[in-house]
Order: C-alpha cells, then structure tokens, then sequence
C-alpha cells in the first residue's frame, strides 16, 4: 500500500506530467503588438508601437500556471511620424537613436514572465522582467481578456487577448526629455498565438 | 532654480562655461587651467543627469573616457617630459579605447562592416588627438581648436539625431571657451598642455565617433572634423595680442566646423 501511494506520489510530481497538462503557444507576429501611450508636454498623448514581435506563451490550467517569453526588435518603432519632410530627422527616426531605444547598441528588449497569476480558469496578470537598454527590472502586466478557440478558418486552436501594463522609461536610463515628454510608459498590447 | 538646472541651455553652455572658467583662473598659476575643459565637461553631465556606470553604455563609456583624458593628462605633464612621440601614442591609447567603447555595437555588426567601422574609428580618434596634443605648447590655437572642436561635434550630433551627445559636445566647447578666454586674456601665462588638449580631443572624438555609430553623423563630417586642430596651425602673426592671435585661430578653426556641419546638415536633408 505504502509502495502504491509513493509511485502515485512520484508520479504527479514528474514534470512529464505537468507538462502533459501544459499548452504551447507561439505568438502570431501580425496579430501581435506591444502598442505604447506616452504624454506630450502635459498637452496630449503620443501613440505609438513595434511591428515586430515574437515570442511564446504557455499555460497549464489545471496546475495555474504559465509562462511569456517576448522579444521585440526596438529598430521596428513607429509613432506614425517616419516621414520627416523638411526636417532634418523624423520623430521616428529620432526614438530609434541613442537618446531613446539607441537600437545600435540595443536592438531588442525582452520580456521575461516569473509568475503568472489566474483568475478562475484565466490567466488575469503576468509578473514579469522587462529589460530594455541592458537595464532589467520588473514590469507586470495586467490581463484584460483573454479568449482560446479555435480559428474560424484555419481551425487551429488559438489564444489570445489584450494586455495592458506601465513603467516609468527613466528607470531604464531613457531620461531624454523628461518631465516635458512624459516618464510613464503606458502599455497595451494585443496578442495571438497558435497552439503547437 | 530647478527650471535652471534641468534647462539643456544651462546644462550645456553656461554652467560648463562657468566651471571651466572658475576652474581655469584657480589653477592656472599651477600651470592646470587645462582642467576646465575637463571639469565643465564632467559638470554638465553631472547636471544632464546621465553619470552612472550600470549598465555600461557606449554613452557611458565615452564619459568615463572623458573623465581619464585629464587624468591622464596631468601624468603626461607633471610626471613625464612630453615628447614628439607623446601625441601619436596617446591618439593610439584613446583610439584602442574607441574599439572598447564601441564594441556592444560593433560586435552585432558582420565582420567586414565592423573591421571597417572600428578600423575608421581608431583612424579619426588617432588623428583628432595626436594632431591636438602635438599643439600643448601653443595655448591660444589649443583652445580654439578645443572650442570649435566641442561646438562642431555638437551641432553635427544634435543634426545626427542624437541631443544627448549634441549636449555633450557643446558642452566641451562651452569648457574649452571659458579656457580660451583666460588664455586671451593673460596670453602665455596660460598653459593648455596635456591635460587641456588630451581632454579636449579625445572628448571631442568620442562624441563624433559616438554620433556616427549610434546616431546619423556621416562619416564625411568626422573627416572634416579631424582638419580643426590642423586648421588653428595656419599662419598667425606672433606680434599680435594674445585675443586678436585667439580671434584669428577661432576663425581657421570656424571653417572645419562649419563644414563639417553643413555636411550633417545636408546628409540630414538627403538620407
């Protein structure tokens, strides 16, 4: 009998195990982008985003667990403003050099998660580190929906949702122009990915 | 006050004119008023907020670089007797420090393209130092040279792309002003030595070379730049008073920069 509950004891802590119940996705990159709102002298909000992003998510319902691994290619910034007409630079072209995302030096930031908290059966928020500019700190980011189906054409099962979270871009070094452009970074990201 | 302080005007032109300055007519009976292009320097990045070494930047490399110009500077003048050979070797140790300054950049690039960016690079701090240095004696051209090697590197910076090395370069030129200003006014009695044009030229270069790799500088720009310490070479009557000798530097000097700009200028316009 011992032997019996020690086996079973074994068996549910086997990673094979609680892998089995973990889902696999991979990020969708065109449907997929961390979009940002940063203030504008106190007057407005500038919107902007990175068109290019990768990564995966995983989730293990019955265990309450999961994981986000992102990486996104800073030089792929826009702010809608790429055409600098008679200027001598683009704001975009400006965020790409060494006073904001310097992507010479830093061409990606990542996004790492180290704790995924649940909500019923739903993932609700993503403990997690940011690092950009060689700097790494910790960014959570909140779980606004959050939808699995399977896709209406390619029947693929599917997640997906948005996502939103802050942090202040001065903690990371990118202190240009603060307080006139604001130091709050404000977070929504979209996402989808595809179960492998 | 706080407005002051945080003004990017402050930060780069009149606080580190104002240090170079009170540092220059302090030190200079000790024959160190070359210190002030240091210490105005190393004061408006102190303002701009940016000293820090975590994580250890290019940007940040370049101000650490700057802090040991002068440093090494002094050692050069009070405890070796400079010689002809001390310019090309002090350009050689600052351009190798180009490599590690840059190396976050250019170890992500192929191998032809970074041979040929760090190749460049080593070529124009080498240059842009051992042609300054060599004028340690000459104080007057020595701080026009500075001057307009701080103000050109600047302007070309902030039309690069790049305001936080825009700030740093007008704020060498704002420095190296307030040191040839006392040298206008009290002529030979002011010495620029190593201290003074190791800290200049080196400072200069790394921000240039820092405006090509991680902003838009064009590399025609750095070229003519490295023509500014030759420049302030030209023909300047000795006869003339240490302010009209001052004047007459900062108008060869003027040339280079200006064309350097104008260079920045229209890569801007086109690219």
């Amino acid at each position: 009998m011992r032997k019996a509950l020690l086996a079973g004891a074994l068996f549910a802590a086997c990673p094979l195990a609680a892998q089995a119940q973990a889902e696999n996705y991979k990020v969708d990159p065109i449907h997929s982008f961390p979009n940002f709102t940063v203030d504008h002298f106190g007057v407005s909000s500038i919107y902007g985003r990175f068109d290019k992003m990768s990564g995966s998510f995983s989730i293990d319902r019955a265990a309450k667990k999961g994981s986000v691994e992102l990486t996104i290619e800073t030089a792929s910034v826009t702010t809608g403003d790429n055409d600098k007409g008679s200027r001598p630079r683009s704001r975009d072209e400006h965020l790409r050099q060494a006073d904001f995302f310097n992507v010479a030096e830093f061409p990606r930031m990542t996004y790492k998660s180290t704790n995924v908290k649940f909500s019923g059966d739903n993932p609700s928020e993503v403990e997690g580190q940011l690092t950009l500019l060689g700097v790494t700190k910790p960014v959570n980011i909140k779980i606004d929906r959050w939808v699995c189906r399977e896709h209406p054409m390619s029947k693929r099962a599917m997640c997906g949702g948005n996502a939103s979270g802050s942090f202040k871009r001065s903690d990371f070094g990118m202190k240009y122009g603060v307080p006139n452009l604001g130091d709050e970074i404000r977070l929504m990201i979209n996402f989808e990915g595809y179960k492998e | 006050m706080q407005e002051l302080v945080t003004s990017p005007v402050i930060q780069s032109s009149a606080a580190p004119f104002v240090v170079g300055l009170v540092v220059a007519c302090i030190l200079f009976p000790i024959r160190l008023a070359g210190l002030a292009a240091g210490a105005g320097f190393l004061a408006a990045v102190w303002m701009i907020g940016a000293f820090g070494l975590t994580p250890l930047t290019a940007t940040r490399k370049i101000v650490v670089l700057a802090a040991a110009a002068p440093v090494v500077g002094v050692l050069a003048d009070m405890a070796f007797k400079p010689t002809r050979a001390t310019a090309p070797v002090l350009g050689a140790l600052f351009a190798a420090a180009s490599v590690w300054v840059f190396w976050s950049v250019l170890s992500q690039k192929p191998a032809a393209e970074a041979a040929l960016l760090g190749g460049g690079v080593f070529a124009f701090v080498l240059a842009t130092i051992a042609f300054t240095v060599s004028l340690r004696d000459r104080a007057v051209r020595a701080g026009s040279a500075g001057l307009f090697l701080g103000l050109g590197v600047g302007v070309g910076a902030v039309l690069g792309a790049s305001a936080l090395l825009g700030q740093y370069g007008l704020a060498l030129g704002a420095a190296c002003g307030a040191f040839l200003l006392l040298a206008m006014i009290l002529g030979k009695r002011v010495v620029a030595g190593t201290t003074f044009t190791l800290t200049a030229s080196a400072s200069a270069a790394l921000i240039a070379a820092g405006a090509l790799i991680l902003a838009k500088l064009p590399w025609t720009s750095l070229a003519v730049f490295a023509l500014i310490p030759l420049a302030v070479r030209l023909p300047v009557p000795e006869k003339l008073p240490a302010w009209l000798q001052a004047i007459v530097a900062s108008l060869y000097a003027l040339a280079p920069a200006a064309g350097a700009c104008a260079l920045a200028w229209q890569s801007s316009r086109t690219a």
